[in-house]
């Protein structure tokens, strides 16, 4: 591996994309949003009431999930279901998002520009430049995730603090998304985008072709918020393992067609 | 000498038919060699070819002594490509689209930014070194393309179209610098162009493809050699010639046609010995000559009349 030459490719990509309004600002706004907004609007609402009836919500769910919320305060509940449990699964949506489109940047925004023909024509090995590639989308992927969840955890135990009179997140449940299931569900993005890259002309158009990947969290946080499918630690261990998988073969036929003359005759 | 680049047989097809059919051709050191032909003749695909960055379908091919197919990180150390659209960064600045080139080639630090500053310089860049490309020029952006192929100083260089979007005098620089890249540096050029003009000016041979196949390979002088018989002359004796003189002009030996011009006759002679035998007729007859002047084909000749054999 030349690591001097996949830190330069890494460093070029990411200082063009630091500079690209359209990429970098839904990259924020949707874990600000998620991460920052939604737990700060939860804490002030469980604050500012008395209590929420949530007994309808919680006879719906599977009794070893509910009853450990049931156990807690009536003005806890509201917190701890929502930033303890429903967020988890739409979590998953920032470390997804940020790695397929800074992937669909890397990849297919080279052809776009019109960038890749001079790239190709550069002493860089194959391997090297599509590693370079992947770490470029991947890094800042989980970058974002993990600091985005620190301030999530800042937000949510500090807003909820005159409620819950101690630091309720992280939660197990929480570390197994942070730690297992985000890098998996990154590198799901990112290898879905390896693939379509490959046949999109341009970024909007690998993103459009890419973005059926976000439906499977949409089950996910739907199936949760609905208590048919509520996640547990042993679900979200299973779930990351799984996409584990699907996103190293995905990555490893991506790899195998990236080759400079597969790159070439698309050119 | 052994060749810089041979190429023998070379082939490549895509989905939409042949690119390059058996391209056969040998480009000698310090040698410029225009690669000439319409749109989709297969120019662009023989320098991909010739850098590692297509395979070939069949063929054989060597650059420096190297194959593409298996040395071709080694080969695009040593050469140095212009592609047509420059193909930079447009997110980036001048100077970090060099600096990125200059670190993919292994430059230290201090080297890359001492390089970067000469060539920004040397391309009249230097103001602009820390503008984003989306605002330059087309121009700017040739330059600024040239100055990243030149960076590592390289053996050889594929330049594609490299004077489109200049400007008369900065094409005139490109058209120098490349120049004294042959001759005083002893690099070893491959010109893409349109522009057949500084082709000729440039050019020790041209090979001229079309539709994937090459049409003609030499240097112009050969090539019109086996294109027309003799050259074409005219000679100026003040006036029209008249019949008397142009009938003398059809039984001087050598002479295949005469016409009479404006200022004399136009003549096809077998060659400028043919042309002085003509002067000394004339001027025997006491019929004035003024000039005498053979037109050797250009390079801009040579091709179109390739070109207008195959279409």
């Amino acid at each position: 591996m030349n690591w001097p030459a996949i830190r330069a490719v890494m460093a070029k990509d990411l200082t063009a994309v630091r500079r690209s309004k359209a990429v970098v600002l839904p990259m924020l706004l949707v874990p600000v949003l998620l991460l920052v907004v939604l737990p700060l609007v939860i804490g002030i609402a469980a604050r500012s009431q008395d209590h929420f009836d949530l007994s309808r919500f919680l006879d719906n769910i599977p009794g070893d999930l509910a009853r450990p919320i049931l156990a807690l305060p009536q003005r806890e509940q509201l917190i701890v279901l929502v930033n303890g449990y429903l967020l988890a699964p739409l979590f998953l949506i920032v470390p997804l998002m940020v790695s397929a489109v800074l992937a669909a940047d890397a990849f297919a925004g080279e052809k776009e520009r019109k960038t890749l023909e001079s790239l190709l024509h550069l002493p860089l090995a194959d391997r090297d430049l599509f590693v370079a590639k992947l770490l470029t989308a991947y890094v800042p992927a989980l970058l974002v995730s993990w600091i985005g969840f620190v301030c999530f955890a800042i937000v949510s135990n500090t807003v909820a603090w005159p409620v819950m009179h101690r630091i309720f997140i992280p939660t197990k449940l929480w570390g197994v998304m942070i730690f297992w299931v985000a890098p998996a569900v990154a590198a799901l993005g990112l290898s879905v985008m390896v693939r379509v890259s490959a046949r999109a002309r341009t970024s909007q158009e690998a993103n459009q072709l890419g973005g059926a990947v976000i439906l499977p969290l949409i089950f996910l946080a739907v199936g949760q918020a609905t208590g048919l499918l509520l996640v547990d630690i042993k679900i979200a261990i299973s779930i990351g393992a799984l996409i584990w998988v699907i996103a190293l073969w995905l990555c490893s036929r991506g790899a195998r067609r990236f080759t400079r003359d597969q790159l070439a005759t698309r050119l | 000498m052994s060749a810089v680049i041979e190429a023998i047989g070379l082939t490549r097809s895509f989905a939409t038919g042949v690119a390059l059919d058996g391209l056969t051709l040998d480009v000698q050191p310090g040698e410029v060699l225009a690669l000439l032909g319409p749109n989709g003749a297969g120019k662009t695909t023989t320098v991909r070819l010739l850098n590692g960055v297509l395979l070939a379908d069949s063929g054989e091919a060597r650059v420096l002594g190297l194959d593409p197919r298996t040395d071709g990180d080694e080969i695009r150390r040593r050469t140095g490509v212009l592609t047509e659209n420059a193909g930079l960064d447009e997110r980036l600045t001048a100077r970090e689209n060099l600096l990125f080139a200059a670190r993919i080639r292994g430059l230290s630090s201090s080297h890359a930014q001492q390089r970067v500053d000469e060539l920004l310089g040397r391309f009249g860049m230097f103001d602009r070194a820390n503008d984003q490309v989306q605002g330059f020029s087309t121009g700017q952006r040739k330059r600024l393309g040239l100055a990243r192929a030149l960076l590592h100083d390289p053996e050889v260089l594929f330049l594609d179209e490299p004077t489109s979007g200049l400007d008369p005098a900065a094409t005139r620089d490109v058209v120098e610098l490349i120049g004294s890249l042959a001759t005083e540096h002893g690099r070893t050029v491959i010109v893409c162009t349109h522009f057949l003009s500084e082709a000729g000016r440039l050019a020790h041979r041209m090979a001229v493809l079309h539709r994937g196949r090459l049409q003609a390979f030499g240097r112009p002088d050969e090539l019109a050699a086996t294109l027309w018989d003799g050259l074409e002359a005219d000679v100026d004796t003040g006036a029209p010639v008249d019949d008397r003189t142009l009938a003398l002009l059809h039984d001087v030996d050598g002479v295949t046609t005469a016409v009479a011009s404006a200022s004399g006759a136009h003549l096809r002679v077998r060659d400028r010995d043919a042309l002085a035998v003509v002067v000394a007729t004339l001027v025997g007859r006491e019929v004035p000559v003024y000039s005498a002047i053979p037109h050797t084909p250009t390079l801009e000749d040579v091709y179109f009349a390739i070109e207008e054999k195959f279409t």
